[in-house]
């Protein structure tokens, strides 16, 4: 039965979905409730096509293969593989697909009559349908295709709004960055044509072991530089904080849920997949990375105050845990420990999982807060939790869920990852084994660090007394973003308490590859308990079994101390303790000063600074100040020390090359009479 | 008997984590040529808070309301969780040390949230102490717990306190340095010296209290027993993990007698350790505690590099 | 097939047109040796149709005629009356220089570096290569002058160098080519003559090189 929707024509037709979206977005564009009205639609519709197609695959195990040569590019063949670990990807970017696109159709409202609905229906599907091709795509010149329009769509989502200046600037530093991307990956494409003969990825997987070990370097440190500055690693990660905040928030859920995981999945595919096998230096390199993004992420998110950067270098860090998994995985497979290698995949495909719903459930949230408060400024947030109950709720099950903390979901994935982590460290050689403890140390200080900002957040946006009277103007958002965002929230929770189940899926993802396809997996839903269990009783957690304690103490409690003891206690509300002054917002603790401390703590690494101006009542005597300026700042290394020197070498370069463009026609055609003589001296 | 054996453990930490309290005041008074309150003055105290009424701040939410009672289950289903009094207990559901430690954190949050919400000027201080000590300690915490479950092959806190901690002499130095690890992070975690003051009045030097302040009756109530659950279920994993002995490896009334005079004896060596460091140093500044944690960190390591399987 | 005196005298003609062209002053001159050379062109392709009798080739030819030797002077006639051009502007290089250049640029186009090309059609290599110098040279003349009518008749003058090597290289038989180039020539000076009109008015002289408004 489910083999009917694992045919090439579903694929096709999920395909076809988007582009009639896409297209009939551009024809009623006029009017600007069709538009959003149908572009909803089908992206609702071919979200849950996407999602059961994906789904059926996975439980199939059909590997679906299928392409047509181009009769005018020989070298361009478009072609299609879908093998479990794309029908994964699959599945994830439809599903958050589907609530993005249902938080959609009533967010789009407030862009009514500003700006074209047409437009961002047309390019929000070509989006979709590009990450769906992207993960599906089988030869290197149509992937290029494919991921080209994938970028650009997701450029001109990012500049949708574009009255704010700063998402224009951001935009623009998104298209340079992405296009320094995929120029890398473009040459270690034509580095492994030049080397393998074609452009077909199943003829370089065949052809890989007849690489060059340096043209094999090469190609990693190509791909690890273009696919991770998709993914979003430090330190190419500048263009993240910039262009996530400035799309609309059901695209900026999308782009930090799914897009910047296709960069995670060509590393997968690969690494795992097409180029084994493989050195262990990559796979450690790959963990040093995941480690210093995940630090770096989570101690820049701690330092801001704009509460959808905070979120956008959250994703840099977790990106940073996914590939602290992939680079377990990697190392496993290289020194022979395909078991292993397998939870390692399954731990980085599953927090892979995880931080689409919870990223993007949190984005989803803050943009509803944004949308009410106009504002993205946490210091002028504060006691929503009394206008926007609901959406607080949302937030605060995303909090948990990134920080980790059990039942929900993000706290499993972190446990498989810790789990292969050390099962590096208790097995493997010297060296390695320092890696791993690197990794490991990590992600625990990743993991209490991101628990510290999400109590910031929190607290600071939903808590307490309000700081500014926009926060009295909120109201609770519409059935449509209730309904996008609690969905969500209720798949953190089901995710996390079924992990047990789950993990058969993605071990089924992380083994369709050929190189694990025989690894027998030792993680087991075990006992029928919902357990997972690693490595034959090394670890094991049960995550219903937890979830059914905490909610069987809490009712306990509950009961026991509210009906049983002292019931006739009386409860009366009062005024917080003001130290006998007007209670008044300033004296709440600010975003600013709950990560100071943190901040200067780690102030090797953030380097804050700080900057006072004072004027005085009588500038003589300095003795009454009438006004004090603060200004604390972070400051951006990457910049300074990075990009700023490549700038400025490109510059210089430039305005040499200046020197030969001097406005004359006359000239220029003695350029093409000159490069015409020597073409055809030289070429004969 | 098994499960008369799992009743008495759920038990075990509410009921005996005041007393534990109390004994520490105790030294400490002592310590002070003061007489002190008794011993189960705590108990006492929790009655009184259970039966007074309460004043809620206007400006709190539903968070204030509920969170007490979600930091206390959490304590109580940690306790379930850790090895107190018999080894041979298998509870691969929540016996993991990843899960304790997660499960602590949830208290954790919501404890915080508790203090940034009546929006006093202090709690959020408190608030922001308590994260960033917590965020720093985490990194002791696992590594320390870490060392003792790769000595032992399993991160089950049952099977590594079967294992024998110290007893194993060819383990002893790395057992003993992840013990010195853990301990900073016992100090740490459940806000004794030198990390915070738990009966300052001080609002400006509070970690701990301060998140309390706007709290009354029943929810005081709750929170205080929570932390004195914290505590005692540290000095469980702190004696159980590490030094195992006499701990029941059958579930005979012998073996189970033997442990609960062991675990007695090791609380009461706990806690007199914890109250002569009261007593002898002062609290160290704000700013000089994430040096003491990095360390506590590094001991780890150093353990976990010394460990030779 | 072609007949290699009648063939070799017609492109000489072209030839010395452009080289023409170089030397004088006034347009009115150039835009006769433009004419005399689309005769010549048309002549040659007049030849090809006598001697393979194919009707396109000789409605083609019809069609050059009347376009490339009728309209187009005629337009540029118009062109230079309208905006008073009568006097060619100045050149880069003096005379000798000049001369020195085009003997150069001959010489490439007849050496061995170019052999491969000129040897397309073995018996054809003379008029390959004197074909090759009347693209270099009208390039030369694009280079050389300043005014902007020189330099859209030297477009034209690379046009008809190119059909003669087409014609002379064998490919006169492909219809495609003929058609596309007749009506290249006719969109280019239409467009010649609107751009010139136009650049005129906007820049108030047809002197290149004080069109300055294009350097940064």
């Amino acid at each position: 039965m489910t083999a009917i929707f694992t045919i090439q024509s579903a694929f096709l037709s999920l395909l076809g979905i988007f582009l009639a979206g896409a297209a009939g977005s551009l024809i009623l564009r006029k009017n600007d409730s069709w538009a959003n009205g149908w572009s909803s639609f089908c992206a609702v519709t071919g979200s849950l096509v996407g999602a059961i197609f994906g789904i059926a695959t996975m439980i199939s195990g059909n590997n679906l293969s299928f392409g047509m040569a181009s009769p005018l590019f020989p070298l361009l063949s478009i072609s299609f593989y879908v093998d479990t670990l794309s029908a994964f990807f699959i599945a994830v970017i439809s599903i958050i697909a589907l609530f993005c696109s249902l938080y959609g159709f009533g967010y789009v409202k407030h862009f009514y009559k500003k700006y074209s609905i047409g437009a961002l229906g047309f390019f929000y599907h070509l989006f979709i349908a590009g990450m769906i091709l992207v993960v599906s795509a089988s030869n290197g010149l149509f992937f290029l295709i494919v991921w080209e329009i994938m970028s650009v769509a997701s450029y001109f989502l990012v500049v949708y709004d574009r009255n704010d200046e700063n998402n224009v600037k951001a935009g623009f530093l998104y298209l340079i960055m992405t296009h320094i991307g995929t120029a890398f990956i473009t040459f270690a494409f034509f580095l492994l044509y030049k080397f393998t003969g074609s452009f077909d990825f199943e003829a370089i997987k065949a052809g890989s072991g007849a690489l060059p070990v340096a043209i094999k370097n090469a190609v990693f440190v190509l791909a690890m530089i273009g696919f991770g500055t998709k993914a979003g690693i430090v330190p190419f990660h500048i263009w993240l904080p910039s262009a996530h905040p400035a799309a609309p928030s059901h695209v900026s859920g999308l782009m930090s849920g799914v897009m910047i995981k296709t960069g995670v999945y060509m590393m997968i595919r690969l690494f795992m997949d097409m180029l084994q096998p493989i050195p262990t230096w990559w796979g450690l390199t790959v963990l040093v990375i995941g480690a210093v993004s995940s630090l770096l992420g989570v101690l820049y998110a701690l330092s801001e105050h704009d509460i959808k950067k905070l979120l956008a270098y959250h994703s840099i860090e977790n990106i940073g845990i996914i590939l602290l998994g992939l680079g377990s995985a990697l190392t496993f497979s290289s020194i022979g420990m395909p078991v292993i290698a397998t939870i390692a995949l399954a731990a980085s495909l599953f927090h892979t999982l995880n931080h689409a719903t919870f990223k993007s459930l949190l984005f989803l949230s803050a943009g509803s807060v944004i949308n009410k408060t106009h504002t993205r400024n946490m210091e002028e947030y504060g006691g929503l939790i009394k206008f926007m109950p609901l959406t607080a709720l949302f937030f605060l099950v995303g909090s948990m869920a990134i920080s980790a903390l059990p039942p929900f979901n993000g706290f499993f994935s972190e446990w498989l990852t810790f789990q292969s982590l050390f099962q590096g460290i208790a097995s493997a050689d010297v060296i390695v084994k320092w890696f791993f403890v690197l990794g490991a140390g990590s992600l625990a200080f990743t993991g209490g660090l991101a628990l510290a900002c999400f109590v910031k957040v929190f607290g600071i946006t939903f808590l307490a007394r309000p700081r500014s009277d926009e926060v009295f103007h909120a109201k609770e958002s519409s059935f449509s973003l209730i309904a996008g965002m609690g969905a969500l929230a209720v798949l953190s929770l089901i995710f996390g308490v079924f992990s047990g189940y789950l993990i058969t899926f993605l071990e089924k993802a992380a083994t369709g590859m050929g190189f694990l396809k025989n690894a027998t997996t030792i993680t087991s839903a075990a006992s029928g308990h919902g357990a997972l269990s690693v490595g034959n009783g090394f670890a094991s957690v049960s995550a219903p079994a937890l979830f059914v304690f905490l909610l069987v103490a809490l009712v306990v409690s509950v009961i026991v101390f509210r009906f049983v003891i002292n019931r006739h206690q009386k409860v009366k509300v009062g005024m917080t303790w003001d130290c006998g002054t007007n209670l008044r917002p300033r004296m709440e603790i600010t975003a600013t000063g709950f990560a100071r401390s943190i901040i200067l703590i780690f102030k090797g690494v953030l380097k804050p600074s700080i900057q006072q101006e004072i004027t005085y009542d009588d500038a003589k005597s300095r003795y009454l100040p009438k006004s004090h300026v603060i200004i604390m700042g972070i400051h951006d290394v990457y910049y300074s020390y990075l990009y700023q020197p490549i700038i400025k070498v490109v510059t210089v370069l430039s305005s040499w090359a200046t020197k030969i463009q001097n406005g004359n026609i006359n000239v220029y055609v003695l350029y093409v009479l000159i490069a015409l003589i020597l073409a055809l001296i030289s070429a004969l | 008997m098994t499960i008369l054996i799992w009743i008495l453990q759920l038990l075990f930490v509410p009921a005996l984590s005041p007393l534990c309290v109390g004994i520490i005041r105790k030294i400490k008074a002592k310590f002070q040529n003061r007489v002190g309150a008794g011993i189960f003055q705590p108990y006492r105290d929790l009655w009184k808070l259970l039966h007074k009424d309460e004043v809620v701040s206007k400006d709190a939410s539903w968070i204030s309301i509920c969170a007490p009672f979600i930091v206390f289950a959490v304590t109580l289903i940690v306790g379930a969780s850790v090895p107190l009094l018999a080894s041979f207990l298998n509870n691969p559901y929540t016996g993991d040390l990843l899960i304790v430690i997660y499960t602590l954190a949830i208290g954790t949050f919501f404890l915080a949230l508790t203090g940034m919400d009546p929006g006093g000027a202090f709690g959020g201080f408190g608030s922001s102490r308590e994260m960033t000590l917590s965020a720093l300690a985490e990194g002791g915490f696992i590594f320390s717990l870490l060392t003792m479950a790769i000595i032992s092959g399993s991160t089950n806190l049952f099977s590594i306190s079967q294992f024998g901690g110290v007893a194993q002499y060819q383990h002893l130095l790395p057992v003993l340095l992840a013990f010195g690890g853990f301990f900073i992070v016992l100090l740490g975690e459940t806000k004794r010296f030198p990390f915070d003051n738990p009966s300052t009045h001080l609002e400006l030097t509070m970690v701990h209290e301060a998140m309390l302040l706007e709290l009354s009756g029943k929810r005081l109530a709750l929170m205080e027993w929570a932390a004195s659950n914290k505590l005692l279920i540290f000095i469980a994993l702190g004696a159980n993990l590490f030094f195992p002995f006499g701990i029941a490896g059958s579930a005979t009334l012998g073996a189970m007698g033997i442990s609960l005079m062991a675990f007695i004896v090791k609380m009461l060596i706990f806690c007199l350790a914890i109250a002569v460091i009261e007593s002898s140093i002062a609290k160290f500044r704000f700013f000089r505690l994430p040096d003491l944690l990095i360390t506590s960190f590094i001991l780890n390591v150093v353990a976990i590099s010394l460990i030779r399987l | 097939m072609i007949d290699f005196v009648p063939s070799y005298f017609l492109l000489t003609i072209l030839f010395l047109s452009i080289v023409f062209c170089h030397l004088s002053k006034k347009n009115a001159g150039a835009i006769v040796c433009y004419a005399v050379q689309s005769v010549v062109i048309v002549c040659m392709l007049f030849k090809s149709f006598l001697s393979s009798h194919e009707v396109s080739l000789l409605i083609i030819a019809l069609l050059m005629f009347i376009v490339k030797v009728g309209v187009g002077p005629v337009f540029l006639m118009k062109l230079i009356k309208k905006h008073a051009l009568t006097f060619s502007v100045s050149t880069y290089l003096s005379t000798p220089l000049l001369l020195m250049i085009i003997a150069v640029l001959t010489g490439i186009a007849h050496s061995q570096l170019l052999a491969p090309i000129t040897s397309l059609i073995p018996g054809n290599e003379a008029l390959l290569s004197l074909s090759l110098a009347s693209m270099l040279l009208s390039l030369f003349l694009i280079i050389n002058r300043k005014g902007a009518l020189s330099q859209l008749i030297g477009i034209l003058f690379l046009e008809n160098s190119i059909v003669a090597f087409a014609t002379f290289g064998g490919l006169e038989q492909s219809l495609m080519l003929q058609i596309g180039i007749i009506f290249d020539v006719l969109v280019w000076i239409i467009i010649a003559t609107v751009f010139v009109s136009m650049i005129y008015k906007h820049f108030g002289t047809l002197n290149v090189t004080s069109m300055k408004n294009l350097k940064d």
